[in-house]
Parts: structure tokens; sequence; C-alpha cells
């Protein structure tokens, strides 16, 4: 009984997570764009506009789901569903705390990812089942990018799981404690720094974030596969998009940058989610940021840039660092 | 092709896009490889479009993400002003040329003042041509800040539109002051302006003045500093000399190509013939020379303000015009450099007292016909930047 | 340029025109199935650039009027051909590319046409609406366009 309690309160706490994740990136979003631009963003729903989403969220949930005749109904109504349920399920692999989260895998990295290769797949469902040549664009362009861009995102995730050992994210999280020479603190970022940047621009195309947003690009495609989505079903599109961002940041804390753990103290217990949600949401800040400040590629100059410069530097990263490892520092790996 | 989609035959000199080279060295899967049956996807571009930057439709015949034809389909913003003009006083319709070029309205009714003053052989006071210059030239500088936010938004950078419409109340505000209207300005008239300037606006426009250079230094290096921006506008859109001048393209659009004309260096008007300035040139022809000669054409715009505001003449603000003026039999053709290009009113008169026939050739309407040349051999996403690198004004296209 | 040039260049090549120097500039008159080769002929001699192609009805034909320019020395000449109601002039765009528009707006505009033009498609007005700018076509009318103090 109580095993099948602890997975219903784990999935409720998931779902709770997600939602209320959703909400306040919406809010965040909108205000951090609002600012960067030189506006104020929503400030009149409630104090600040803090009950803004929330009204959105009321009218998606009340406005007619519509569809288009010539769609087809059945992948039109599931392509939502193909994109949000696999960066819900991301969520398992999540390490929040010492002992706080939803399960321990000894392949949750693999599992992220795994699950997040899914999303591709239903965009272009999403894009080829609207019937309408202006998501087919955004659908086929979201085929080519978010596909590419996995290959650096994976690759670039190998030199913080060489260097902890496992690809349990509680493991790599532990990895990261105390110090190097008394005052760095071990948190990965440090050595594997190209790692990151690399991880830092697949993120952000994997995730659909200006400025590679070509998939939805507003001002080609108005919202691209999304197009013929409205109501609730858009709300799932882009509750799914929201949650994927904070996923890729969730993920570049917990393996570049500690995790739950603060640089010099050690962590008590209740104060570890917060660690971890103030670094993800730095993290998802960045995010927003380049959002709001840079143009866009073409989709040519972003296919190019992944295939011919990001995939062979991660790819020798990994054997550079391969490298080093076996042969060299005994004391960086525990 | 499908669809009735006829594009006007290859005439471009050579070195034009239309070679079969794609850009960033993609190679076109010849026909019949891979046994797969491609067919090209037609597509409409607008009327309904974030970036048509109004009413217009554009029709693509594409094949992947590669423009293999275009053609504009216009007169969704036609309101007939040629025909209405014939039935208005010569007073009565600066009113419609206003809602021609919308974002230039002082600089079409200057060209129609100018028209009329020709034909009837009036004497404008120096100060009505001073101010005059002055309001077109504030007139400009706010058409360009939108053209360069649009820009950005095309390219997909949101944050300049938004900065600079911080720049462009400042001067909206100036215009509203003086003229009476943000937009719809209906001030230079037949034989010299509305009304003279107010007491305190010198004071306004300089201090606008004084920040216009550091935002515009802001959006320039917002857009024109940013690597992406410029690995986008390098090499997309070319438009040799050549085919601009066979389009007949005026303005920044001919400049960026390497066509070093400019009508007010080289058919003065109003206050021009004793002012200092440079005209930016560029031989590129890409969307960055188009970039490049708008801001410099800005950057400019703020040099004649200063020499406008420091250098104004005493006198009256119009001549005197008779209430019902009815100038002589005859034609005439006036033009002015608007911030698209040479925008000329020819006016033919029948000494009634409404014209008997007002052409307005705006310089939008024969950019935007180098559209069904330009934009095939480029991908999607260059289609698009070119457009916007046009700056292109319905009002004006269709009239 | 005095308006005696371009005629000198177009009697050269055949075509028979006047030339006047009106208030409005260089004009020069001729037939209109001649006009394909004057702007060649004109183009040969630098007149390389076609400001503005536009029709007036004057009454009793429709009257077109090309306005051309020599870049190099900022020189205008305005080329009038008179055409019938529902009559023909030649396309130019062969020599012009920049008529494209012109001649389609003015044929629909006007009531005429231009054989060999690629596209001869409306291009401002929708399907159905007369030749609006014709002066048979009244907008107002004639007791409308009365200011109070007239």
């Amino acid at each position: 009984m109580t095993f099948a309690v602890g997975i219903l309160l784990r999935f409720v706490a998931m779902v709770a997570l997600l939602l209320v994740n959703g909400v306040v990136l919406i809010y965040m979003l909108r205000k951090v764009l609002g600012h960067l631009h030189l506006r104020i963003g929503p400030n009149r729903v409630g104090p600040f506009g803090l009950l803004q989403t929330t009204n959105d969220v009321i009218k998606l949930l009340t406005k007619e789901d519509l569809r288009p005749e010539a769609a087809d109904a059945w992948l039109f109504n599931i392509a939502p569903f193909l994109v949000f349920v696999p960066s819900f399920m991301a969520y398992i692999p999540l390490v929040f705390g010492p002992d706080l989260a939803v399960t321990n895998l000894d392949t949750g990295i693999l599992l992220v990812f795994a699950v997040l290769s899914l999303v591709p797949i239903g965009v272009m469902m999403a894009g080829w089942a609207s019937n309408a040549k202006w998501s087919l664009i955004g659908g086929m362009r979201a085929a080519g990018q978010q596909i590419a861009y996995e290959i650096p995102l994976l690759l670039s995730v190998l030199g913080p799981v060489m260097m902890a050992g496992s690809m349990d994210p509680a493991k790599i999280v532990a990895a990261q404690a105390g110090t190097w020479f008394g005052f760095i603190p071990r948190w990965f970022v440090i050595p594997q720094i190209v790692a990151f940047v690399v991880y830092v621009i697949a993120a952000q195309a994997e995730t659909q974030q200006t400025p590679f947003d070509m998939s939805e690009a507003e001002s080609e495609l108005i919202t691209g596969f999304a197009n013929e989505y409205g109501g609730m079903r858009f709300g799932f599109l882009y509750l799914a998009e929201f949650s994927n961002m904070f996923i890729v940041a969730a993920i570049g804390t917990m393996l570049f940058f500690g995790g739950w753990q603060l640089p010099w103290i050690t962590t008590p217990g209740w104060a570890a989610p917060f660690v971890f949600m103030f670094k993800t949401y730095v993290g998802i800040f960045t995010m927003m940021w380049a959002r709001g400040s840079l143009p866009r590629f073409r989709v040519d100059q972003m296919l190019a840039f992944c295939w011919k410069r990001l995939i062979p530097i991660s790819l020798v990263w990994v054997v550079v660092w391969a490298t080093i490892q076996r042969l060299t520092l005994p004391g960086v790996v525990r | 092709m499908s669809d009735g989609l006829t594009a006007p035959p290859r005439i471009a000199p050579e070195g034009s896009q239309h070679q079969d080279v794609l850009p960033a060295g993609l190679k076109r899967v010849p026909h019949g490889v891979d046994e797969l049956a491609t067919e090209h996807l037609v597509l409409n571009m607008g009327p309904q479009h974030p970036s048509t930057h109004g009413v217009l439709h554009v029709l693509l015949e594409l094949d992947g993400e590669e423009v293999i034809a275009a053609e504009a389909s216009l007169g969704y913003l036609h309101r007939g002003i040629e025909k209405l003009a014939e039935s208005r006083r010569y007073h009565q319709v600066a009113t419609l040329l206003d809602r021609a070029d919308y974002l230039s309205g002082l600089h079409t009714e200057t060209a129609f003042a100018l028209a009329v003053e020709q034909l009837a052989g009036i004497e404008v006071p120096r100060r009505a041509s001073w101010l005059r210059s002055l309001a077109m030239e504030l007139n400009r500088y706010a058409s360009h800040l939108i053209w360069l936010g649009t820009f950005g938004m095309d390219a997909g950078a949101m944050a300049p539109f938004l900065y600079i419409m911080r720049d462009r109340e400042l001067i909206l505000d100036i215009l509203e002051a003086w003229c009476g209207s943000r937009m719809m300005f209906n001030y230079v008239r037949p034989g010299g302006v509305f009304a003279d300037i107010p007491g305190g606006l010198d004071a306004k426009i300089r201090s606008w003045l004084a920040v216009a250079d550091s935002y515009l230094d802001d959006n320039d290096a917002l857009l024109g500093g940013n690597e992406i921006f410029v690995a986008r506008m390098k090499g997309t859109g070319v438009i040799d000399a050549a085919t601009a001048l066979a389009f007949g393209m005026t303005g920044a659009c001919l400049r960026a190509s390497g066509v070093d004309y400019d009508l007010r260096r080289d058919v003065p008007y109003c206050a021009y013939p004793e002012l200092d300035f440079e005209v930016p040139l560029a031989t590129a022809g890409d969307n960055l020379a188009r970039y490049q000669v708008r801001i410099g054409e800005m950057r400019q715009c703020l040099r004649l303000i200063h020499q406008l505001l420091d250098g104004m003449p005493e006198g009256e603000h119009t001549a005197k015009m008779p209430k019902a003026f009815r100038p002589p039999v005859g034609e005439s053709y006036a033009a002015v450099e608007s911030p698209r290009g040479e925008l000329g009113i020819h006016l033919v008169s029948d000494g009634g007292p409404t014209p008997y026939r007002m052409r307005l050739r705006s310089p939008a309407y024969f950019n935007l016909s180098i559209v069904d040349e330009a934009l095939a051999g480029g991908l999607v996403a260059d289609a698009i930047v070119t457009l916007g690198s046009l700056d292109i004004v319905l009002g004006e296209i269709d009239r | 340029m005095p308006a005696h040039q371009p005629a000198d260049v177009l009697g050269l090549a055949g075509i028979a025109c006047e030339a006047a120097d009106e208030p409005l500039g260089a004009v020069v008159r001729m037939d209109a199935d001649r006009i394909l080769d004057a702007l060649a002929a004109l183009q040969t001699v630098g007149y390389d650039f076609l400001v503005d192609l536009f029709g007036t009805d004057t009454g009793e034909r429709i009257e077109l009027t090309y306005h051309v320019r020599a870049f190099a020395t900022h020189d205008d000449v305005y080329l009038k051909v008179l055409v019938d109601y529902d009559g023909e002039a030649p396309s130019v765009w062969r020599v012009h590319p920049a008529a494209l528009y012109p001649e389609r707006e003015a044929a629909e505009l006007l009531g005429m046409s231009f054989p060999g033009h690629p596209n001869p498609k409306r291009l401002l007005t929708t399907e159905g609406l007369p030749p609006m700018l014709r002066k048979s076509e009244l907008i107002r009318e004639a007791g409308e366009v009365q200011l109070p103090y007239e």
C-alpha cells in the first residue's frame, strides 16, 4: 500500500511541479522579455501581473478547440501529447536534494535524452497533420534542427558523465562535492568548459529558442508548426516548450554546476531544493536573455553550424577528455 | 509552372542570382535522382503576414526551402487616391497624399506642393522652404527608424523594434506639437506651410538631438554589430546596379548597389542647395549594404537637422495664395527624395479648381517590382529579409 | 537637354515625332506603334532609366506618358503617345523592365492593352471594376466639388 501511495505522491508532485513551473516560467518570460525590450510586461492582472498566466490558462481551457477540416484528425490530436508527454517523463531523473528525487535511476541522463528525442517526432507530426503549407515548413525545419542538435547535446554530456563515472544524476551531483585546492568548488563546469559551451548552444537549439527558433520563426511562419493549433492543444505545445527549457537547464545544473549543492558550505537538506531551483532558474534566465536579444539564424546556417562545427568540437572534446582522464588526474575522479 | 504563376523571363545580367549555386554550398538534387517525386510548393505569403510590411501578397513557388519563383500580388490597399485627387481642391489634396506613403507623409505633400508651385509659378518664401526641409528630415528619420525596427523583426530580433519605438515617440511628439498630428500631417500646402514653428519647439528638437546619436548607436550595435545578423544579411538579396536601374529603383536601394544618385544633392529643392551633407554609398547591393546605407542616411539626417535649426531664416511661412486657386493650364513634375527613393508628382491641370490628373510616382512601387527577380534563387528566410530591406510601404504602392 | 536632341535621335532611327520645350520639360509626341524602337534608340544615347509610365484620359483618347531620364546628365524626356480607348501600345518591358508594373496598372485603370507583356493580369483593382481612371467613371457629382465661398 505504501508503495502505491508513494508512487501516487511522486506522480502528483511531478504534475504539480510541471504546472507550477509552466505558470512561473511563462510569467518570467514575459517579464524578462518586457524589460529587455524597454517595456514592462504584464502588470495589470494581480499585483505586478502575477495572475496573468492563470488567466491565460483559464482562457486556453475555455477556448473552442478548432481543428482544420482537412487536417489529419488522429495525428493532429495526438501530436501535442507526443510533444508534451516526453517532457513530462523527463522530470523523473531530476535530483532536487540528497534524498529528494522521484526515483533513483542508474541511467537517468540517458532517459532524459531518450525521451527528449521523441519531441521532434511530435513537432513534425503537428506540422504535417495540420495540412497547411506554413505549418509544414515549420515542422520540417524542426525535424532538421532538433534532430541535428541532439547529437552535440548528448556528446557534450559525456564529459561530466566520464568524470563522475556514472549516468545516475545523484552520483554525478555527489561527485561534485568538495573543492579543489581548497577554494575552487569541484563543479564540472571548470574542467569541462568546452563541453559546457557546446551544451548551452545545443540546449538553446533543442528548446527552439532564438537564435535557433527556425521552426516557429515568428516573423516568417507566424507560429510555425503550431499554426493551426488553438486552445488547450496549443497550451500543451507551449507548456511542453517551457518544460523542456526547465529540463535542459536542470540537467545543466546537475551536470555542470553541482546540482543542489552550495559552493563551499555543506548544504542542509531543507535548502537543497531551493538551491537547485535557483541555479536552474538562473540558467533559464540566461536562455531568455539570449532569446530577447539576438536575431535568428537561417536554417542552412544553423544546420551547417551544427554539423560542421559543434559536432566535431564535441567529438574531439570527448576523445581528448577521455585521454586526459585515463592517463592523468587520478585525484579528479573519485 | 503550376497554378498559373508566371515569372517574367530572366533578364538579369551576368553575376546575378540566377546561377545554379544555392546558398551555403547546398546542391540542387537533379530530378530523377533517388527516384523521389518532389513537387514544388506554391505558398501564399500574405496578405496577412507579420513580415510583409503592409497588406502585400507574394506568391512563392518553393522547392523545399528554396524559392524558385516569386510574384507579388498587389491592390489590397488600393483606395483610388489618384482618382480621388481629381475631385479635390488643391489645398485638399494633401489630406489624400498623407495617406499614400503614411510613414513619410510630409515628403509626399512637399512633392505635390512643389509641383503646384512649378505649374503656377508661385514663389515660396525662404523660411517656408527651410521649415519644409526640417519637417522632412524629421519625418525621414522617423521612417528609417520604423524600417530599422521591422528589419530587425524580420531577422528575428524583437528588441530593436521596441527600442526604435522609444526614439520615434520623441520625434512624433515634436511633430505633433508642430504640425498638429502624429502621422497625417496635412502641413505642407502649395505656397508654403500651414503654420510656423511654435515657441518652445526649437529647444525640444535640440533636446532630442542630444540623445538621438547615442540611441542610433545603440540600435546599430544591436543589429549591425551582431554577427548572426551580419551573417544573414551579407551576400543575400544581391541586386546589382544594372538590374536596379533597369527596374526603376531609386533611393537607398539604388545607392546600395553602387549608383550614386540622391535628389537632394543632384536636383536640389527646398533648403537643400544651402545645406552640407554626404550621401552614403555602397557597392555590394546585398541586404547588408542597404542596411548600412540607411544607417548612414540616418546619421546625415541628424547632421542636416542641426544645420536647419541653426540656420533657419526669418520670414513668412507661406506665400499669399488665393482662396479659389486655379493654376494655369499645363503639366508639371516635381520630385523629392523620400525615405524610399524618388517620390514624384506629375500634375496635369486644365485651369480648373481641381487637378485634371495627378500621378504619384511612388518609389516603393518600382522598388517592389524587383521582387519577381530578386527573390528567386534564395531561401524563404532570405526572401523575407530582402523584402524588409527594400523598405516598402503599401500605401504608396497601391495608392 | 532641349527637346530637339532626343527628337534628332528618333529622327535618325526613322521615327516620326514632334518635339517641344514645354514648361514641363522636353516633350516628344509620337505614334504609339513605334514606342519600343524609340525607347531603345534613346537608351543607346544614355536615357537608361524609366522614371514613370502612366496614362491620362484626355476625354477623347488615352495619352500615355513615358518619362525617361539620362542618369549621367540628369536629363529628362517625356515621350507622349495617344492611344484609342481599348486600344493597344506595344509593351516596352524588354527595354525597361521597370515598365512591367505600370503597364499592368495603366491597362486596368484606363482600359487598354499592352501586347507583348509577359504577365498582363490586373494589378491594383479586383475583377469586375471598370477602368476607374477614365473621365467617364464619375465618383463625385459635378456640384459636389463646391466650396462655401464660391
